[in-house]
């Protein structure tokens, strides 16, 4: 039986840009949908404006991703020299389709094999990964699980899950013991219903998008569901 | 070479001073030697548990600035022969002990104690980077509650980044009345949770309160259910398979508490 989410929402918009801390230093993501004049303005407020002391210091290396988005050699110019204006940034790489980005999550080579995370996802700790992943173990309150594709969790899902981080909105979300406290596929949010006052628990669900938001259903219906769709 | 063992829990005031004193000189009583190391700057209080307060006279901190050899700072249980306590300082900044001092004299204590016990602070900031540098291995305390339960789950995560895997579990403070009520977790969801083994339940017990007033563990004591759980802790820590004690009498708990221990020894 499919149950509809009741209270879901939309993430907001992209912020025009994202800062990341990645093992090797900082990486910029510039969003694609903004314009080059939003993405340079806010460029300058973070590094030059009110939050700059964040980013002074000793040398740091830094990545900048601009999406894949096209970008005339003027705005190249543009935006590189926002970045060039600081002392202590060394930039590394500066392309749509960084290495640095790339490093953001974990891999596995092919296509189809998804990640495999063994163990517990505790308070506090947050999977990443680029494809599907599945999660051998509990994903506790606190704990977050992103995905760019589909999140299967073999225990229980109790901690937030993300699936579809980059936009896919054809990705779910299943767990043996799905008790999540926080969902989200694509931009969209959903939060489970209370049922007679206690958060709702069931086992061997998914999460997935219909037309009409957020549902749940049994794991025996997803096979259908990848067939029509 | 002795082992240590750091006591942490996350969250403030679930026992880990409390279980520190009393796995320590239950194991002083079964004639181990064992050094037990506060490192809660600023907050020490593990001396006036053990009774020890006004034998202190040089800290942790006056040995890592290499005020005090160790072996000056160290008290001597005069109750217990084979106990001695490195007491906190008072009165010096939290920052002033740092990670690799505290890996440098638990190494040299190792040297000459069986077990070192290190009491670690509430919190995951700086005090607990410190306390865990040194430890070779860990227990984490927590109480049947959804809060303590978290931090302690965050603790068991922050730990393994530490390289401190699969630590022992200690659930104290366990009212049975109130878990049959369903007002508080059981044990077997804390558990569930956490996902490590467990070490030991302890009850809530007034005895434990009443002899750290007195400056004496409650292990001392023949009658108290705490004490029995802490001294049933400590043979664990030795290596026997001891059962978890039963905080009832209905059998049902008996045979759960049994399928615990079994399942996972
Ligand atoms: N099993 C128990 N039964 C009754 N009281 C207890 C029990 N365990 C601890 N307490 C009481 O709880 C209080 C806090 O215990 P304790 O100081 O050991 O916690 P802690 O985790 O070391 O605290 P902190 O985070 O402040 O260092 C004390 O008053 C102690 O006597
Ligand atoms: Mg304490």
């Amino acid at each position: 039986m499919t149950t509809p989410l009741k209270e879901q929402w939309k993430a907001g918009p992209k912020p025009p840009v994202s800062v990341k801390g990645t093992r090797d230093g900082l990486l910029f993501l510039l969003n694609e949908e903004c314009s080059v004049d939003e993405i340079e303005a806010r460029l300058r407020e973070l590094l030059h404006g009110e939050s700059a002391g964040w980013f002074d210091g000793p040398e740091v290396h830094v990545a900048v991703d601009y999406g894949s988005r096209q970008l005339t050699p003027h705005e190249q110019r543009r935006l590189l020299s926002v970045f060039l204006e600081k002392e202590n940034f060394v930039l590394r790489e500066w392309g749509s389709r960084t290495q640095a980005r790339h490093s953001l999550y974990s891999h596995r080579e092919g296509a189809a094999s998804p990640i495999i995370h063994w163990g517990t996802v505790r308070n506090g700790q947050h999977v990443a990964a680029e494809g599907d992943v599945v999660i051998i173990g509990d994903v506790n309150p606190g704990g977050e699980v992103t995905a760019t594709g589909d999140i299967f969790v073999f225990g229980r899902l109790a901690g937030m899950a993300h699936a579809g981080s980059e936009g896919n909105r054809r990705a779910v979300i299943a767990a043996a013991e799905f008790m999540p406290m926080l969902l989200r596929i694509a931009d969209t949010y959903a939060r489970p219903p209370e049922i007679d006052g206690r958060p709702l628990y069931t086992w061997m669900e998914f999460a997935y998008l219909s037309e009409e938001g957020m549902a749940v259903d049994k794991i025996q219906f997803l096979p259908n569901l990848r067939r029509q769709g | 070479m002795g082992s240590s063992i750091v006591i942490t829990s996350g969250k403030g005031g679930v026992g880990k001073t409390t279980s520190t004193a009393n796995i320590g000189t239950a194991l002083a009583l079964l004639g181990k030697s064992v050094c037990l190391v506060d490192t809660d700057i600023g907050l020490r209080n593990l001396d006036v548990i053990m009774g020890l307060e006004n034998r202190v006279i040089y800290d942790i901190v006056d040995v890592s600035n290499g005020e005090c050899r160790l072996e000056q700072a160290l008290i001597r249980d005069k109750r217990f022969e084979n106990l001695a306590l490195l007491p906190a300082s008072q009165t010096k900044d939290k920052t002033a002990l740092t990670a690799d001092a505290v890996k440098r004299i638990v190494g040299e204590l190792k040297q000459q104690f069986d077990y070192v016990f290190i009491d670690c602070p509430a919190g995951i900031e700086h005090g607990f980077k410190v306390a865990v540098a040194g430890a070779d291995r860990a227990i984490v305390v927590t109480t049947p509650e959804v809060a303590a339960v978290r931090d302690a789950d965050r603790v068991i995560g922050l730990l393994e980044a530490e390289r401190l895997h699969s630590p022992k579990l200690i659930i104290n403070r366990i009212r049975p009345r109130m878990v049959k009520q369903g007002d508080m977790l059981d044990i077997d969801e804390v558990v569930q949770i956490l996902a490590i083994d467990l070490i030991g339940i302890v009850p809530d017990d007034e005895v434990i309160i009443s002899q750290a007033n007195k400056g004496e563990p409650a292990v001392v004591r023949p009658d108290s259910r705490a004490a029995m759980a802490y001294r049933d802790i400590a043979r664990r820590i030795l290596g026997e398979s001891v059962p978890l004690m039963s905080l009832e009498e209905k059998t049902g708990f008996w045979q759960r508490m049994r399928r615990l221990m079994g399942g996972r020894a």
